[in-house]
């Protein structure tokens, strides 16, 4: 028997929390709900979700903040995350954080579409973590490795945002067709299969 | 109606003071009245304030005339017109040192004594003119608060104002006619040598800003051409700018940190105002009401007002990467260092 991939909720709005539990209930998951970044450190520390919803604008900690923490704590270093926030992002927070996370969403969005696309986005990274393993015991070069993982998940939150967003403003300043091409050569050197390149859309 | 020309008479010989007051008389002048030692000579003038003094030198009485005409000239400048028997060589040279108007040999003439006294008092007249245009130079330029001077084609000072001497550290007097690096101190005029070139070959003023030490200035250079070009000189005027620097620096600063106040508020109530947007979504497709269409498109039409807001947002982004580009010349000086959240801007 599968057990239901469980998600973390962080948001410091309690009707979006509410929301989001009930969307995802629906959809087959298990929800979880934080109030902030510290309550959700504290909550990594008894338990391992799938996936977590991180918002940006909370006090006193951050979600850029929390999303550091989360990656620098061994247990959840791997575990996949969705920004969903009401602040449109600058191509500055993309180029830092973009190889940290799987896709930025801004608020308001339809839950049923992209709670739906969480089981993929789910097994989409489990697939990048095996093959990253895979490969991780005879390549030489991890810091290749490294910056693959980085750059396939900027290069696609930034290929989500261009094609969600009307307004280009905020990405304008990415070299969106610099990273493609330095993504593809690692690719093809570290021995990737093709089809992790498949855009990880929410 | 003019006032009579006052002299008084400084002789010893009864017969010869007279004498002269009765041609004094006679050529329409008033006589403040006639004194035979030294020492009465000079309370005479502090008594009668007269225009002239007709001074012999032999006196009978310990002060000679040159002793009581030095005094005389120098405690009031009242012309000096020595009238003596006495012509030796020594006698000559300590006169001349008194800057007499005059010096006529007895015995004379009614002619010459006219004549000396005429160009005496016109003499007088001129150099007091002078003296009041260079007293009125003198206050003008000393009115300035502008650190001022004016040197000639040498780069030697010809004159400076009170500002100048006080920035130099110098009494006026004391440097004129000095060349300008000569005098320099703390490196003031250190800039000026390379620019003085410009200067002659273009023949246009010149303006630049500059710092010494914890001043600002805005130094001028104005060259003045004469026909003769050895007498052109350059008019150098140092305007101290410090505060208006400081005003100006504190301006760009306070303007750049409501900038960033605005910027973080218009985040903030971004964010804020589509968390209701995205509750309100979530609800009305969670319960399938009628009116689902219609609320939904409320939404969106909110979000896109929004989504304006934000455009607004990369602009103040935008404005405040000009201003730190363009105007301030620390950005590390900003009371507010650059920070994630507030600083965001698409450069």
């Amino acid at each position: 028997m599968q057990l239901m991939d469980t998600v973390l909720i962080v948001d410091d709005e309690s009707a979006i929390r509410e929301i989001f539990t009930l969307y995802l209930e629906r959809k087959g998951f298990k929800p979880h709900a934080a109030s902030g970044g510290l309550e959700c450190l504290d909550l990594l520390k008894t338990q391992t979700p799938d996936l977590i919803l991180l918002d940006l604008m909370m006090e006193p900690m951050d979600g850029w903040e929390t999303l550091l923490g989360i990656r620098q704590y061994p247990p959840s270093s791997q575990i996949p995350v969705i920004i969903i926030t009401g602040k449109q992002p600058t191509s500055e927070d993309i180029l830092q954080y973009g190889g940290l996370i799987e896709d930025f969403i801004v608020k308001p969005v339809d839950f049923k579409i992209i709670c739906e696309s969480f089981h993929r986005i789910i097994e989409n990274d489990r697939e990048l973590v095996r093959e990253i393993d895979r490969i991780w015991n005879r390549e030489q070069d991890t810091g290749l490795l490294t910056e693959y993982a980085s750059l396939i998940r900027l290069v696609n939150v930034t290929k989500n945002l261009e094609k969600r967003l009307n307004d280009r403003q905020c990405i304008d300043q990415i070299p969106l067709k610099k990273l493609e091409e330095r993504l593809q050569e690692l690719n093809k050197k570290l021995g990737f299969t093709e089809h992790l390149q498949e855009q990880n859309e929410a | 109606m003019t006032e009579k020309i006052r002299i008084l008479i400084v002789e010893d010989e009864l017969l010869v003071a007279e004498d002269l007051k009765e041609m004094l008389l006679g050529f329409g002048y008033e006589v403040s009245g006639i004194a035979d030692t030294g020492e009465m000579a000079i309370a005479l003038v502090d008594e009668k304030h007269p225009n002239l003094v007709l001074m012999d030198i032999n006196l009978a009485s310990a002060m000679d005339g040159i002793t009581a005409g030095r005094d005389i000239r120098l405690r009031r400048g009242i012309p000096i017109i020595y009238v003596t028997s006495f012509a030796t060589q020594a006698i000559i040279d300590r006169a001349k040192k008194t800057h007499p108007s005059g010096y006529i040999l007895k015995p004379f003439n009614e002619r010459q004594i006219q004549t000396a006294i005429e160009i005496a008092l016109y003499n007088n007249e001129l150099e007091e003119r002078v003296n009041e245009n260079e007293i009125t130079i003198r206050t003008l330029a000393n009115a300035i608060p502008d650190a001022v001077m004016l040197l000639d084609h040498n780069r030697q000072v010809i004159a400076l104002n009170n500002a100048m001497a006080c920035r130099l550290g110098y009494n006026y007097t004391g440097i004129q006619r000095d060349s300008a690096v000569n005098i320099d101190r703390d490196g003031m005029f250190t800039s000026l040598e390379s620019r003085f070139k410009d200067l002659i070959s273009s023949g246009l003023p010149i303006r630049f800003e500059e710092q010494n030490l914890d001043k600002w200035f805005e130094i001028s250079l104005i060259p003045i051409s004469r026909s003769d070009e050895q007498n052109s000189c350059i008019f150098v005027q140092y305007h101290d700018i410090t505060d208006h620097k400081r005003f100006e620096g504190s301006l760009k600063k306070e303007g750049i940190t409501q900038i960033e106040k605005n910027m973080e508020q218009f985040q903030t109530l971004n964010d804020q105002i589509r968390n209701p947007l995205q509750a309100i979504m979530g609800y009305v497709n969670l319960d399938g009401l009628l009116y689902r269409e219609h609320i939904l498109n409320q939404v969106k039409q909110i979000d896109s007002l929004v989504n304006r807001l934000d455009r607004g947002w990369v602009e103040s982004g935008k404005v405040k990467q000009f201003l730190l580009r363009h105007y301030l010349d620390n950005p590390d000086d900003l009371p507010n260092p650059k920070s994630r959240e507030n600083c965001g801007g698409c450069s």
